[in-house]
């Protein structure tokens, strides 16, 4: 049992979350609401860590952040070690890959607050804030939800970026998920086993929790009747 | 409008974000160890015992050396590589990336292993792989990938030496690493494979297959060279002084890491 | 008090996305009717006075602040407008009870006041006791009244109406009316209500403005509109059934009627010198302008013409039967209503004689692309 796979593989996803949640808070509500040119070209370029192989997108993250790269020689001369092959750079991989897992629910979310609600709320003299955290959040608040869950969840599964990115360097890279592929190579099946049972339960854990809360915040919301 | 605090908080958003990133874990001189994956128990034996008597700890990362080597070029923060093929420390070296030239810790040898329950006959000229073939019954045979793992390559020359290389390989399995061809070997999925010496002679692996040696000359030696890297620190040469003690050749000799000089 | 100081107005146009010709003017105290077809543009006008949505050209002026002027570059974002907006589902925050809908639109007045605020108002609105339900737990008349309670709590200078009855039942409805005059009293701000029904519009509005794809066309006391459309989209719009063409005759100033031909008949209507001789118009009359003679060959009353009809169908419908007639010469169809009770020696093909009111008899403007006709008639 690789307690400091996991340790890292957690700080991992709490931190992509962290980081990740307000800005795609922003971009989600920017989607759902405002209307302008090259908008469809926005949302498929979001969509891109969908579909490709994460091995692809940790090729060009090596590529865009590694020692030959421009990106990363400035990072190195700023923090004294490299981006890559090191937590940080783990951290910008994994919040780029979650993009989507984040934007979309959010964005739905906020798309099915009723455009009437919205607009009595800026009649109601509310403030560009105001209307955010009392109103639009309060309503989007199970989709904001899910994505937390599916980043969390998305980034304590990520191999290939992290592989690539990161090097598999204990103590620094080698997440839970590497770690059991690791002792899989090595023979140890019993750990292996049980690293794998944990994540699962884990997430089992995690999505039970969550889709709970959400069904019960949705019992707030009837629909205004008609 | 609401810009000012939305930039406001953008900006709070960013700085914490640098700030993590830049941040990150400070740590004590433990020093990254690259090793080619065949040395997989060995090194760990071999750590074990430098941690006890100097107090010092290394961390230790495997794979295919070829994956390795290209990791270093890119910047990787190894200190210490320890390659299944010295070309590619010899490569480094005349790219400046490493201290010296480094030193031999071994000279590999391939086995041909096989499930313990297989009915192949396992000899060390590959007769039994041979009529096998012949006789459509192998379906899948595993090797490290030739492409980057030096096991991989002198699988493919011994193969080509007994004149199997072309019936084989529609039925190769690639592992990424030599380990993970042992892994493939031994799982039932595949009827057998050429893998390292070391890892055949491990203990974890004695029960999960039985093994023979494939003749020295039918492959280019396997000479294993390992060296410190630029930014190598103390801990790291300490640990690369260590592996050329008495003590460490005598963990090494155990898992099949001999050198010419020595009885093996 | 109703002064020029809570007047409205606004004079908007715009291409796209939705065409919009359309001028507006209603005083303080009074209720506008707006009122058009669906996709005329009638809520898009409402969330342009209330600032959610921005029109290309034109200028938008309440109680003296000038809420909008694209030659000055002006625009007041909805939440510095002071303006009480219904929404036509009445957009009820979900997931606050019905005293914090209220209480969420008293931002400006200060923390203890807000509550007791909200509360009268509930009361005024004859809520009281249902503070603490949600809006899923609340009638639809229920939610409209906390709607209204939220709008007007906070003293807006314009109250605007998206369909407030569309989604009501009957009952429901007629309670909603007069709880509306009642409030309409005693406001002192203008109120603009869209609606599609006509009916409410002459029960509610003092003033009623034609919408039809996005042009104004007519403004005016509802009765009058209702009687005396300008034009043939206007007649449309309010139901009028009949509208033909014709060639003026000739005018009979003694008489004081204009006459006109209109296939082989001729029909009068009031005097209208302006239209010359020979000029081929529109005309239409006004569905309780015709009726049936009860025998033909008598002498028509005085401002009655008769005209020769042929039945062409006749469906019953409730106790009334609609009648589908033609007009010697004339393609278009005549439609009539007539009690069933009245209905002897009506059948398909019967030819009988028709009273056309030439007080009901009104020839209409042409139509004009260019500008909206929204005149008072």
């Amino acid at each position: 049992m690789d307690w400091t796979a996991l340790s890292l593989s957690l700080q991992l996803g709490a931190l992509t979350v962290l980081l990740l949640l307000p800005v795609a808070i922003f971009v989600g509500r920017l989607l759902a609401y405002r209307r302008f040119a090259g908008k469809p070209l926005v949302e498929a370029l979001l969509a891109v860590p969908l579909v490709l192989p994460p091995t692809v997108v940790g090729y060009y993250l090596l590529v865009g952040f590694g020692g030959q790269s421009l990106l990363g020689q400035w990072f190195e001369r700023m923090a004294g070690h490299s981006l890559v092959f090191h937590f940080s750079g783990l951290v910008l991989a994994s919040f780029l890959v979650n993009i989507p897992f984040a934007v979309q629910p959010i964005q739905r979310a906020f798309e099915s607050i009723p455009h009437d609600v919205r607009d009595a709320a800026a009649c109601c003299g509310m403030s560009f804030w105001q209307t955010l955290w009392r109103i639009e959040l309060p309503l989007a608040w199970p989709g904001v939800l899910t994505a937390l869950v599916l980043t969390f969840a998305h980034t304590l599964g990520e191999f290939g970026v992290v592989l690539m990115v990161g090097g598999s360097i204990p103590g620094e890279t080698k997440t839970v998920s590497i770690a059991i592929y690791d002792r899989v190579q090595g023979m140890d099946f019993t750990a292996a086993g049980q690293m794998s049972l944990l994540l699962l339960l884990f997430s089992v854990t995690v999505l039970a929790v969550a889709s709970g809360l959400g069904r019960r915040f949705g019992r707030w919301h009837g629909r205004p009747g008609h | 409008m609401f810009c000012r605090g939305l930039i406001s908080a953008w900006i709070a958003h960013c700085f914490a974000t640098a700030l993590i990133l830049l941040g990150g874990h400070a740590r004590a001189d433990e020093p990254v160890v690259a090793a080619a994956s065949d040395l997989k128990f060995a090194l760990e034996d071999v750590a074990q015992a430098f941690t006890l008597k100097t107090g010092h700890v290394v961390r230790l990362t495997f794979g295919s050396s070829g994956t390795f080597a290209t990791q270093i070029r890119n910047g990787a923060p190894f200190e210490l590589y320890l390659s299944a093929d010295e070309d590619h420390v010899l490569k480094l070296h005349a790219e400046g990336l490493t201290r010296d030239r480094g030193a031999l810790y071994a000279i590999g040898r391939i086995v041909l292993i096989v499930p313990p329950d297989s009915t192949l006959p396992l000899d060390g000229e590959l007769d039994g792989l041979a009529a096998w073939l012949a006789a459509g019954r192998i379906k899948r045979f595993a090797i490290a990938n030739p492409e980057h793992a030096p096991y991989g390559q002198r699988a493919e020359e011994a193969l080509r030496h007994a004149g199997l290389w072309d019936a084989i390989k529609p039925r190769l399995v690639l592992g990424e690493n030599v380990s993970q061809a042992a892994q493939f070997a031994i799982s039932g999925s595949a009827d057998g494979g050429i893998i390292a010496l070391s890892l055949a002679i491990s203990p974890q692996m004695i029960p999960l297959g039985r093994h023979a040696l494939i003749p020295a000359d039918w492959h280019a030696p396997l000479r294993q060279r390992m060296v410190l890297l630029r930014q190598a620190g103390a801990t790291a040469q300490h640990f690369y002084a260590y592996l050329q003690t008495a003590d460490a050749r005598v963990i090494m000799r155990r898992y099949g890491f001999v050198l010419a000089d020595e009885n093996g | 008090m109703a002064g020029p100081d809570t007047e409205f107005s606004l004079s908007v146009r715009q291409r796209a996305p939705i065409a919009i010709d359309a001028r507006l003017h209603c005083r303080g105290g009074e209720m506008l009717a707006l009122v058009g077809p669906s996709g005329s543009g009638k809520s898009t006008l409402l969330r342009m006075i209330a600032g959610l949505s921005r029109p290309a050209e034109g200028r938008i002026v309440c109680a003296d602040a000038c809420w909008f002027d694209r030659a000055q570059r002006v625009h007041i974002a909805p939440r510095h407008r002071r303006v009480g907006y219904v929404p036509q589902h009445y957009g009820l925050f979900p997931h606050l009870n019905a005293l914090h809908n209220v209480m969420a639109g008293l931002g400006d007045v200060p923390g203890p006041l807000r509550e007791r605020q909200a509360r009268q108002w509930l009361e005024r609105v004859h809520l009281s006791g249902l503070e603490r339900r949600r809006p899923a737990e609340l009638s639809g008349g229920q939610q409209q009244r906390v709607a209204l309670a939220r709008a007007l709590a906070r003293d807006p200078a314009i109250l605007l109406l998206d369909e407030p009855f569309s989604a009501v039942d009957r009952a429901t409805r007629e309670t909603l009316y007069l709880e509306l005059a009642d409030l309409k009293r005693q406001l002192s701000i203008p109120a603009i209500m869209v609606t599609h029904d006509l009916g409410e519009a002459m029960l509610l509005a003092d003033t009623m403005t034609l919408l039809s794809q996005g042009r104004t066309l007519q403004s005016g006391v509802p009765r009058d509109v209702l009687a005396h459309p300008r034009d043939e989209a206007a007649a449309r719009l309010v139901g009028v059934r009949n509208v033909f063409d014709g060639e003026i005759l000739g005018h009979d100033a003694d008489a004081g009627l204009t006459w006109i031909k209109a296939g082989a008949s001729r029909v009068a209507c009031l005097l209208s010198q302006a239209w010359t001789v020979g000029s081929t118009v529109r005309w239409m009359v006004s569905n309780t302008g015709i009726r049936l003679r009860s025998r033909s060959g008598d002498t028509a009353e005085a401002g009655h013409v008769p005209v020769r009809i042929t039945i062409a169908a006749l469906v019953p419908l409730g106790d009334m039967l609609w009648v589908t007639a033609s007009l010697p010469g004339v393609a278009a169809p005549m439609h009539l209503r007539v009690q069933r009770d009245h209905a002897q020696g009506l059948h398909p093909g019967a030819n009988l004689e028709a009273e056309l009111h030439a007080g009901s008899v009104r020839i209409l403007q042409p139509e004009d692309p260019q500008t909206g006709s929204a005149r008072s008639c």
